[in-house]
């Protein structure tokens, strides 16, 4: 059998942060109790459907367009997708079917350390619809209920080229497509909350062929982890279908999670034909070069290029680099702590080190969190000016994770400042060589061991505020002479 | 008291004056809506709340406020949403839909004082104007009841009940029923009065229009409704001209065009075609200058704006699925449901338009019959700007023949009706057009359509203010005599 390739595109639909809904004021905040964020307009009552656009999504559109290097339309158009289904109120989606809004971009992706384009087919706006909600599963539920919430709320869709290789590259060019539309600050991006959502499009092919074989599309991968175990799954499903000397049938799969499997679903009752057609209740409005210009003013830089910048100006590593430059908020949050305490390696040691991990351990984001940039400046300080020692300040750190307070406060009331005073230190060592005959015997005879076991003493002696290196000091000196 | 021969305008400043006129008017209504009721004018004519409403106006006139429409009545079709009040839309689909908000011109009419006299009759969400579709049975025309009015609107005004009626125009169904009952029937420029809070089904066509007797009615009724909302954004920008003041213009002189090929429609009646002629002669005096201009595309937008409108609805009325609101037929899946409450909702002459507005809109048929019909949508909207840069009017007879007889349901209609000859081309390019009434050797009334730029109704309100001050006096079935 000749070798065999994955070819994959991905649909990816994210919500955005505007607070009102596309084409009217309701509000978009998730969670709110069933059909209370409703007007007429986003339930399509006879007569309060005509729409009013939410100027703030276009431009938001518009930035995500512009950050992925696409050609922007140079008219903001509508059109009608009509097709029946519960959680459509008007009978149509309002979507940009004929222009939308960018086409042909690209994103970047590192990957086994090298840069790879994922080519952007177009994106577009359209509005979302509501939710079915059932008890149980959708065949034993006695009815369904529709909230109405969502719909009307703006969406963009994202669609790649079939350029993606393999479920880890997906896996990767969706934490980038995050990362980026976060930066913009256009959407919260949370798969599990569907406010961001993806589907693939997959098929495997002869190595290096021009044909794209038949595909599936895989949908209901509700997070990264599952769009990659997913991809993962079909990709070998489609493989051993050929191997068997099968064919691959064109259909939709569902993904699912508690079995790790992908099943062919039943076919949804939707029009294939969606007779798509401008929406007359929308006039065109010109993109002017203005308009363009005054938005691409706006944005911010965005993650390859903070991480080519992190790399130059703090001599950081790749790795260090990458891991920072992946959020905005935590590369925000080192940035600031620079200012204060301009030591980026040790800044990026403690951000990368100890505060993920504790906001990863409490599931947090970084802008939830206690700590702030000046805090953390203060208590590396600290550790700078031997006012306390590192693992002292370990300790410290997890107090003001979790209660918010100033180190040098926690510090004072605990009483840990470090103990330099050679005077004092040399009374507790003269009490530890005292007490432990044994010890300073072991080291006159060569065993140089023994030497920790001594400074340990030392240490809990002193609760661990003992300035570690001075200890060493005036051991070493008393027990060599 | 005669109400009917008072102008509006007048009619409010005595109400101002006098507001126990009030109880006067609504004895007149009352009185009024016993003798025509034969017609089937009203979907909802409810004597309650017009005395709510003028309660209402009683206490606004006591604080003083400016009501330029105080106390006259005026009717709302009944696709025009009302808060709270039942809007059928003539459909069983909205027999119990009472809207939950008010449409731009409810509202602007109650501000200026107007009351509402009732909700008027229509074919089914106001598509066609056969008098076969109303799920509350067809309006009956004044002159004939054998024969339809097209409109409940037209009608009220008509038998002189009401001096004012606001409805629909969508492919000229306004116009249509304005010339079949005698009156004159305006539509504004795409855009001039919102659309908010009017159930339609062709959006890119529909306007609301005004059915009057009077050209100073008309014109203080355009000024109350028009002006930009920006919950419309089709909605035109910039401030409302003053409509009255332009009827003051006595001097301007009109060059009328007229298609040379303006009597080839489809069933074209032969006294709506003398007539015509007649007319034509007796305008072309002072201020009018007539002149037959040949239009090449004009004579296709019946065809081209049938398949619109219907590509339209079978959109806009795609939310008629029984799931939040209207008719449920009761299924057993979520596609029965949606067959049976289409199918038990809808008549089947709506049933029959949507269908073909399904199939226009199909991928099969997209290209040929959707794109085709725009293309030349294109066209005609060219030729009529071009024609009307040369020209302050162009003129047409508003309808082949005067109002058809009353037709069986079961008589299939064409899909495009021939009805539509001369007032869709207007609907398509968005122009402002006006029918002013004629009357026929064989005492049935049919319309002169003027059709303007757009944006200059006041054109259209000076050449009817023009003739009716020569004396084309406007005639009315005696209201006694209906019954």
């Amino acid at each position: 059998m000749p070798e065999m390739e994955t070819v994959v595109g991905l649909e990816v639909h994210v919500e955005l942060i505007t607070g009102t809904k596309l084409f009217c004021g309701c509000s978009t905040a998730f969670g709110a109790d069933p059909n209370t964020n409703v007007c007429p307009v986003c339930l399509g009552l006879p007569g309060g459907t005509l729409p009013v656009l939410n100027k703030r999504a276009a431009e938001f559109t518009i930035k995500a367009a512009q950050a992925l290097n696409c050609k922007i339309s140079e008219m903001l158009t509508f059109d009608r997708k009509n097709y029946f289904y519960a959680d459509l109120p008007k009978g149509y989606q309002i979507s940009q079917f004929f222009y939308p809004m960018g086409t042909n971009g690209d994103v970047e992706i590192n990957i086994d350390g090298e840069t790879k384009r994922i080519g952007i087919q177009q994106i577009h706006l359209e509005e979302d619809t509501g939710k079915l909600l059932h008890i149980g599963t959708i065949i034993s539920s006695p009815s369904s209920r529709v909230d109405f919430n969502r719909a009307g709320v703006p969406l963009i869709e994202i669609v790649t080229k079939p350029d993606i290789r393999s479920a880890e590259e997906a896996r990767l060019f969706l934490q980038r497509l995050r990362s980026i539309l976060r930066y913009l600050e256009i959407s919260d991006c949370k798969m599990e909350e569907g406010s961001m959502r993806c589907d693939a499009n997959i098929s495997i092919r002869v190595k290096g062929g021009d044909n794209l074989g038949d595909k599936t599309e895989l949908k209901n991968m509700n997070s990264f982890r599952s769009v990659y175990k997913g991809i993962e799954f079909e990709v070998a499903r489609q493989k051993q279908v050929i191997k068997e000397g099968g064919m691959v049938a064109p259909e939709t799969r569902h993904w699912d999670e508690s079995k790790g499997i992908t099943k062919a679903m039943r076919s949804k009752f939707v029009s294939a034909d969606y007779r798509c057609f401008p929406d007359p209740n929308l006039p065109p409005l010109d993109i002017t070069k203005e308009w363009l210009e005054t938005i691409k003013a706006e944005l911010p830089e965005l993650p390859a290029a903070r991480f080519k910048r992190f790399l130059l100006e703090y001599q950081l590593p790749v790795y260090d680099a990458e891991v920072l430059t992946n959020s905005k908020e935590l590369s925000d949050f080192y940035e600031v702590t620079l200012t204060y305490f301009n030591d980026p390696k040790t800044v990026s040691n403690w951000v990368m080190g100890e505060l993920l991990r504790l906001l990863n351990a409490a599931s947090l984001e970084i802008e939830k969190c206690n700590i702030r940039p000046e805090a953390l400046a203060k208590l590396l300080k600290m550790i700078d000016k031997n006012t306390i020692s590192g693992k002292i300040a370990k300790t410290v750190f997890e107090e003001m994770f979790e209660s918010g307070e100033d180190p040098e406060v926690i510090v004072k009331q605990r009483g840990l400042v470090q103990i330099s005073d050679e005077n004092a230190l040399e009374d507790i060592i003269f009490q530890v060589l005292e007490n432990n005959p044994k010890s300073v015997e072991d080291y006159h005879k060569g065993k140089k061991k023994a030497m920790g076991h001594l400074v340990g003493q030392v240490m809990k002696e002193t609760k661990g505020k003992a300035n570690p290196q001075k200890v060493n000091e005036i051991l070493k000196n008393k027990l060599d002479n | 008291m005669d109400f009917y021969k008072i102008p509006s305008q007048k009619l409010a400043g005595q109400v101002r004056e006098d507001p126990a006129l009030l109880d006067e008017i609504f004895a007149m209504l009352s009185h009024f809506h016993n003798e025509v009721e034969d017609l089937n004018i009203f979907i909802l004519f409810d004597p309650e709340n017009i005395q709510k409403e003028m309660t209402f106006l009683k206490e606004k006139i006591a604080k003083g406020k400016s009501l330029s429409l105080a106390g006259v009545p005026v009717s709302l079709e009944d696709n025009i949403c009302t808060e709270n009040i039942a809007t059928t839309c003539g459909s069983k689909m909205l027999s119990t839909y009472k809207p939950p908000f008010n449409s731009w011109a409810s509202e602007k009419l109650q501000e200026a004082g107007a009351i509402l006299a009732g909700k008027t009759n229509l074919e089914e969400f106001g598509v066609g104007c056969r008098g076969n579709s109303s799920f509350y049975g067809a309006a009956k025309n004044p002159w004939d009841q054998q024969r339809i009015a097209g409109k409940g609107a037209a009608a009220a005004v008509s038998t002189l009940m009401l001096p004012l009626s606001i409805a629909t125009d969508t492919i000229g169904e306004l116009r249509q029923a304005a010339s079949y009952c005698g009156v004159i029937g305006f539509r504004p420029t795409y855009g001039r009065v919102s659309r908010r809070g009017v159930i339609e089904y062709a959006s890119s066509m529909a306007q609301l229009g005004i059915i009057s007797r009077k050209t100073s009615d008309l014109a203080a009724a355009l000024e109350i409704i028009s002006g930009p909302d920006p919950q419309d954004p089709t909605s035109l920008k910039g401030e409302v001209p003053s409509y009255r003041a332009s009827l003051q213009n006595e001097e301007k002189v009109f060059k009328i065009a007229v298609p040379d090929n303006w009597d080839q429609a489809p069933g074209m009646e032969k006294d709506v075609k003398e007539c015509f002629l007649e007319q034509l002669h007796n305008l072309t005096a002072g201020r009018v200058q007539v002149e037959y201009i040949p239009l090449r595309y004009f004579h296709k937008a019946y065809l081209a704006a049938a398949v619109i409108s219907a590509a339209e609805a079978f959109s806009n009325l795609a939310n008629y699925d029984g799931v939040r609101f209207g008719y449920r037929g009761e299924g057993k899946s979520l596609q029965d449901m949606y067959i049976k409450s289409r199918s038990e909702g809808f008549s089947s002459k709506l049933k029959q338009f949507l269908t073909f507005g399904a199939l226009v809109s199909s991928g099969k048929h997209y290209e040929d019959y959707f794109l085709k019909s725009q293309r030349m949508r294109t066209r005609i909207k060219n030729e009529l700007a071009d024609c009307l840069e040369r020209y302050d009017l162009l003129l047409t007879p508003t309808t082949p023949f005067t109002a058809p007889l009353a037709k069986p349901d079961t008589e299939p209609d064409q899909l495009a009706d021939p009805a539509l000859f001369y007032t869709a081309a207007a609907s398509l390019a968005g122009l402002p057009a006006l029918t002013f009434p004629l009357y026929t050797s064989v005492k049935r009334p049919a319309g002169l359509q003027f059709m303007g730029k757009a944006g200059d109704e006041a054109s259209l309100l000076q050449i009817s203010a023009l003739l009716e001050e020569r004396g084309i006096s406007l005639s009315f079935p005696n209201p006694g005599s209906i019954k």
